[in-house]
């Protein structure tokens, strides 16, 4: 199922209070960095759901 | 940490140490003016964000101390013009308590192992073998198991075991043997020995009333600036030197539903925000031991699948005199 992100929410690494706090919570790698932002990668995610519940701009949800 | 103060007809101070904070939120819970916040306490747990778990606003604290008298661990203290609350008779207290007796106390230093928070001061002092009437110790092979315990609990490390069977006694491959030059006949290994197979040979001796029993001294402290209840070091002392009284009785429950399953390889924010060390993940799921939890709750609102199910039953907060502040902290106990 995996997630999704609002762009218009996210902070997109450079704006994040974290610098990409989703990317460091994740340890399936179902959230990386791609060209300098925040990319999914749906087949890695194993819907823990942690990177929901920690962005601190509530930007992911489920997709 | 955080200090805020204000003066009007008294002077009163609150004052947070992040040390004894477990992240529980407790406080923020039972604040009436929503003043206190908690801080994502994964990311802390995880070091990937720095900073106290718990902050708190100035600018709409009241200063009525009531986070301070709800939180089981000490984190929070008002003081009323000096003098702390929870000092004063008329304010609710928690009758917890973790300590060690000193006669029955054998400084294994166990305890001291295995703390997870490290809220143990141990230091032992061992008698020099030089000083000592020398013995003998002596184990009966036909009654030892070879289960290990007397080797784990020599304060000298004078017992060598080899080939440690994983169960029952293999004789042609299992030796046990003692160092008597760094033994100090203290005794330990034929206290702990569950097949009585220790004799000291000293204490068959004609003059064993005029020899001095060796003594080991030393000295074990549970800080209570830092412990958390959990209980780990009253369930490892292996003479039952440490009595803990938990703040609450209940359980805590996983459960799961078909949409929320526990992911715990995954995810084990449960685990990791756990200051008791009672959750693990095996097989995948989270699995908590109750005997070292203190059903404090932090991995209840931590788990993103909100499939931690807490209940609690008692607690031991005492001398609840206003009927608005029992009304508020009897909300403490949930699922009762």
């Amino acid at each position: 199922m995996a997630v999704k992100i609002d762009s218009d929410l996210c902070g997109h690494i450079e704006n994040c209070p974290v610098q990409g706090l989703c990317i460091k919570l994740c340890e399936q790698g179902a959230i990386i960095e791609e060209n300098g932002d925040v990319a999914i990668v749906p087949e890695n995610c194993d819907d823990c759901d942690l990177c929901i519940q920690n962005c601190p701009n509530q930007a992911i949800s489920k997709a | 940490m955080f200090n805020i103060e204000r003066s009007g007809e008294e002077h009163r101070n609150l004052t947070y140490k992040d040390k004894n904070c477990v992240g529980c939120g407790i406080c923020v819970e039972v604040c009436p003016t929503e003043s206190l916040r908690l801080g994502p306490r994964v990311p802390i747990a995880r070091g990937l964000i720095e900073m106290d778990l718990v902050s708190i606003n100035e600018n709409s604290c009241v200063f009525c101390g009531l986070c301070s008298l709800a939180c089981p661990f000490d984190s929070l203290s008002l003081t009323v013009d000096g003098i702390d609350i929870k000092n004063i008779d008329s304010y609710p207290v928690w009758d917890v308590e973790s300590g060690i007796n000193d006669e029955e106390c054998i400084y294994c230093g166990r305890c001291y192992s295995i703390c997870p928070r490290d809220s143990i001061l141990f230091e032992r002092k061992l008698p020099d073998p030089a000083d000592l009437v020398r013995g003998e110790i002596d184990i009966d092979s036909n009654q030892c198991i070879y289960c290990s315990f007397c080797a784990e609990m020599c304060p000298t490390g004078a017992i060598a075991i080899k080939n440690i069977p994983a169960s029952s006694s293999d004789l042609v491959n299992n030796s046990i043997e003692v160092d008597v030059s760094k033994c100090v006949f203290c005794g330990i290994c034929k206290k702990i020995c569950p097949e009585n197979a220790v004799r000291e040979i000293c204490s068959t001796c004609m003059l064993w009333d005029e020899i001095q029993p060796p003594v080991i001294r030393g000295e074990a402290i549970i800080s209570e600036e830092s412990c958390v209840y959990c209980s780990w070091c009253s369930e490892i002392c292996p003479v039952d030197a440490i009595t803990i009284t938990k703040p609450f009785d209940g359980k805590l429950e996983l459960i799961e539903s078909d949409e929320k399953i526990c992911r715990g390889d995954s995810c084990h924010a449960c685990r990791d925000v756990c200051q008791c060390r009672a959750v693990e993940i095996v097989d995948g799921k989270s699995v908590t031991n109750l005997d070292f939890c203190n059903l404090c709750g932090a991995c209840v609102t931590a788990c993103p699948q909100d499939i931690r199910i807490l209940s609690r039953t008692a607690m031991k907060l005492n001398n609840i005199n206003s009927e608005s502040w029992n009304e508020i902290l009897n909300t403490l106990l949930i699922g009762k």
